[in-house]
């Protein structure tokens, strides 16, 4: 039982995570190499605190997903203006940066080795709790005008622009968010684990989320979330040594590309189900303009 | 006040050595439909893009109603009221229809991240606004019941009704069209041209467009400007310009 | 000063080879080929386990090392030519989104990855010396055989290289096809030839630099993650520039080894990125570079 719980807690805190690479490549189509930078940032800042300030989990919380979303800012200015080649270039530097600087920093972080004796404040409640919170901000800011001119950019800036859309702002806006809701994911497994090593949150992570959003479908959130559920439990389920199951991961995304482009959800959402029913209620018939 | 006035003067843009638009100026008077035509090449679109802001003019201005557009940002400039179609259709294929067009009320959309992100009623009722609108659009274009379809998946024709009805929901002043007749089929051209006049009626923009299908050139101009190798060659009533040997000449060439 | 310049340049070199691998690709599909770095573990690997099964004992000292290189970059070629076939090839046909590309070539690049772990498990492997451990003196400073050895080696890769592009018909078909693939197709040009051959030959070199870190460094599965310096090499000297990669990548070499001696190793990464971030922003196409606007 215990097994099962640690499983779901830890596919809820990928989930999270995934949902902030969803955002950034997904909506806005930025290919970012770094995510799982601000995972650290989050967790590390929010675990430095309570170790060693003794801040209360909340506030620590809320410093760790601050702290997230201060470095989004820093590495998102710069990069929204540059071509989409070097996004993912910079923040791999980015990613790999933070990573150098906590193993350098041992005595605040604890190095390589480890920050250990984190409290343990979180547990399967309140992680089903922050993913449903997440899905539901996510999915209003999709649906939102924030959404629609973020998946307008990413098919074509150039006419996006032309439709009076500030593009650069909207990739700070999404990409702060999407650091924020990461950072989070961050806190959430530092007081988990109890336990952060910077070897945990390397580029590798980021790819990982990037292929889990893409197996689900970039259009899609709820592919998205699908794809990580099933990615992430599964082979721990199945207890996969990690390398073959990073294999057949890439073995399913290969087919996946060459199959079914798309990915598995398409542009498929879950609120089309009970979507076409209201849309039916509100219109009433004889409205709109003759030409 | 004058509404729609777009006062494009001496504008040249070069690239590398090749000069593609050579102190061209033309003037859009409120309502007035004006065509640039010119052979292939002669750097209209590249007129277009001066004009919206994809590229900086080297020099030359471009002013609206007393604004100067020339130097601002592209999306400024569409803020500003300039609406625009393009030659090869570029319609958002991650959204469907009815978002396409809504992307037009998004910018200025009077809801904030907050109310987005918590589905406040005040972005709830904003984004229905925003959908009337669209409808709106749509059923004025004759894009009616198609609002859940991927634009992508839509029959050329539609596909560029679409854009008009895009372009048309920012409620621009001038609205720049390029080559909007470019694959349609006689009937649809004959369509168009009504559309086209029907709208100019009812909204009394200003429209500049670029095409090379004489009946939609005779049939909507007001006044034409010809381009010949980024420099203007000639201007004046459609008619005039028509018979105009230099400008026939640029068209066909020179007569052995 | 002067042996950090030539180690610098030692090093550059190395990274060259890896630029240059990852700019032909970039060059004619306009992607960043991230496989690249999947394609070198592997075939650092494949070189060691010829070593060990049919070259050990046979012959020994530089023609080992031939043995092992020319191995090595057949390797790659054959790799990355099955690279471009499972992961590309479709794409190509489909008109697929740039997007696609990037994800299938990290996909290939980590299953590359992760076949070497499992093959090779964690361990550490490395290559035996090849070359004396004499060094030598010149201008008062010395040098060791085998960085002089991997400075000649990879500028006569790059010779080649060049060689190959510049002056024979298949390079002539490679920068046609850089160009436009589809006017190139109509010009009689086999595009799936080309696309194969351009493969093949960034392969090839990235089964040469294999080799050379699998010396520098000892084998280790994510010896590929070292392919980021070819990006990092190429954005410097601007994406799309052969030449561009290359001088990106000696100055690449040189600041780096300048850099470990000012602030150490550890911050080492940092330091470049930041370098890296600030160069992008004064200067986006890269020395020599060509940044293609979009049109309407």
């Amino acid at each position: 039982m215990d097994y099962i719980y640690s499983i779901l807690t830890l596919t809820g805190i990928t989930m999270i995570g995934v949902m902030g690479t969803y955002m950034v490549t997904g909506l806005t189509g930025q290919f970012s190499f770094g995510q799982a930078a601000f995972m650290a940032v989050g967790g590390y800042v929010s675990a430095m605190l309570a170790l060693k300030f003794n801040v209360p989990f909340v506030f620590a919380a809320l410093a760790g997903a601050a702290a997230a979303t201060l470095s989004g800012l820093l590495v998102g200015l710069p990069t929204v203006r540059l071509r989409r080649d070097y996004i993912s270039l910079v923040t791999f530097g980015f990613g790999e940066a933070i990573i150098s600087v906590l193993n350098n920093s041992a005595q605040l972080t604890g190095g390589a080795e480890g920050l250990v004796g984190i409290p343990k404040r979180v547990d399967l409640p309140l992680v089903a709790i922050s993913v449903a919170c997440c899905i539901f901000v996510v999915a209003c800011y999709k649906n939102s005008k924030y959404g629609r001119q973020c998946l307008a950019l990413r098919t074509d800036e150039l006419a996006a622009r032309s439709m009076g859309i500030d593009v650069n702002r909207l990739k700070l806006v999404t990409f702060l968010f999407a650091s924020a809701i990461t950072g989070y994911a961050g806190v959430l497994y530092a007081f988990y684990a109890q336990y952060l090593e910077p070897g945990y949150f390397n580029w590798t992570i980021s790819a990982e989320w990037l292929i889990i959003v893409f197996v689900g479908g970039i259009n899609s959130l709820t592919g998205a979330l699908v794809s990580a559920a099933i990615l992430t439990s599964l082979p721990e389920m199945l207890r996969f040594a990690s390398a073959w199951r990073i294999i057949i991961y890439c073995v399913i995304v290969l087919l996946i590309i060459n199959f079914r482009p798309n990915g598995i959800f398409g542009d498929w959402e879950i609120n089309r189900l009970w979507k076409k029913k209201n849309n039916e209620k509100q219109r009433t018939p004889g409205k709109g303009a003759q030409a | 006040m004058s509404s729609g006035l777009l006062d494009v003067s001496g504008i040249s843009k070069a690239f590398g050595g090749v000069h593609a638009v050579d102190e061209f100026s033309f003037t859009a008077n409120p309502g007035e439909i004006v065509g640039i035509i010119g052979p292939n090449g002669a750097g209209k679109t590249t007129v277009f893009n001066l004009v919206t802001g994809v590229y900086v003019p080297d020099r030359g201005s471009v002013v609206l109603d007393g604004v100067t557009l020339s130097g601002k940002r592209q999306d400024e400039i569409a803020r500003q009221g300039i609406g625009r179609t393009f030659q090869n259709i570029r319609l958002f294929k991650g959204l469907n229809v009815i978002e396409n067009v809504m992307t037009a009320s998004d910018p200025s959309a009077p809801y904030d991240f907050l109310s987005a992100i918590l589905a406040l009623p005040k972005k709830r009722a904003a984004d229905r606004a925003a959908a009337e609108k669209a409808r709106d659009y749509l059923s004025l274009v004759g894009l009616s019941g198609i609002e859940e379809a991927r634009p992508e998946a839509l029959p050329y024709g539609l596909q560029r009704k679409l854009e008009l009805a895009r372009a048309l929901a920012l409620q621009p002043k001038v609205i720049l069209l390029d080559e909007p007749a470019a694959g349609l089929n006689p009937s649809e051209v004959r369509d168009f041209i009504d559309l086209v006049l029907r709208l100019h009626e009812r909204f009394n923009f200003t429209i500049v467009f670029i095409e090379h299908r004489m009946e939609v050139v005779m049939n909507l101009s007001h006044k034409l400007y010809v381009l010949s190798f980024g420099k203007l060659l000639a201007s004046g009533e459609p008619e005039t310009v028509r018979r105009n040997p230099e400008v026939i000449e640029a068209y066909i060439g020179e007569e052995d | 000063m002067l042996q950090n310049i030539f180690f610098g340049l030692s090093l550059g070199a190395v990274y060259s080879l890896i630029a240059v691998g990852f700019a032909l690709v970039f060059n004619i599909l306009k992607f960043s080929n991230f496989s690249h770095g999947g394609v070198m573990s592997f075939t650092a690997y494949a070189g060691y386990f010829a070593y060990i099964k049919f070259f050990d004992g046979k012959v020994s000292g530089s023609l080992m090392f031939i043995a092992i290189v020319s191995t090595a970059a057949a390797v790659g070629a054959i790799t990355a030519v099955a690279i471009e076939r499972v992961g590309f090839r479709r794409l190509r046909r489909n008109n697929a989104p740039v997007i696609y590309y990037f994800i299938s070539s990290i996909t290939l690049g980590i299953l590359l990855e992760n076949i070497v772990t499992i093959f090779a498990s964690s361990n550490f492997y490395s290559y035996p010396m090849f070359f004396s451990a004499n060094n030598i003196t010149l201008f008062g400073t010395t040098f060791s055989v085998a960085d002089v050895v991997t400075l000649l080696f990879s500028s006569c890769a790059l010779i080649v290289l060049l060689f190959v592009l510049y002056r024979s018909k298949l390079g002539l078909g490679v920068r046609t096809v850089s160009f436009d693939v589809n006017t190139a197709s109509l010009m009689g040009i086999d595009a799936n030839r080309v696309v194969m051959a351009t493969f093949a030959m960034s392969g090839a070199l990235g089964g040469i630099s294999g080799v050379f870190l699998g010396m520098n460094y000892s084998l280790y599965p994510q010896l590929g993650q070292l392919v980021v310096k070819g990006f990092i090499a190429s954005v410097i000297g601007g994406l799309g520039s052969i030449t561009g990669a290359v001088i990106g990548a000696l100055l690449l070499g040189i600041v780096e080894v300048a850099l470990i001696g000012v602030v150490g190793s550890g911050w080492m990464p940092a330091c470049v990125f930041v370098i890296m971030l600030v160069f992008l922003l004064l200067r986006p196409r890269g020395i020599a570079g060509v940044i293609v606007q979009e049109k309407a």
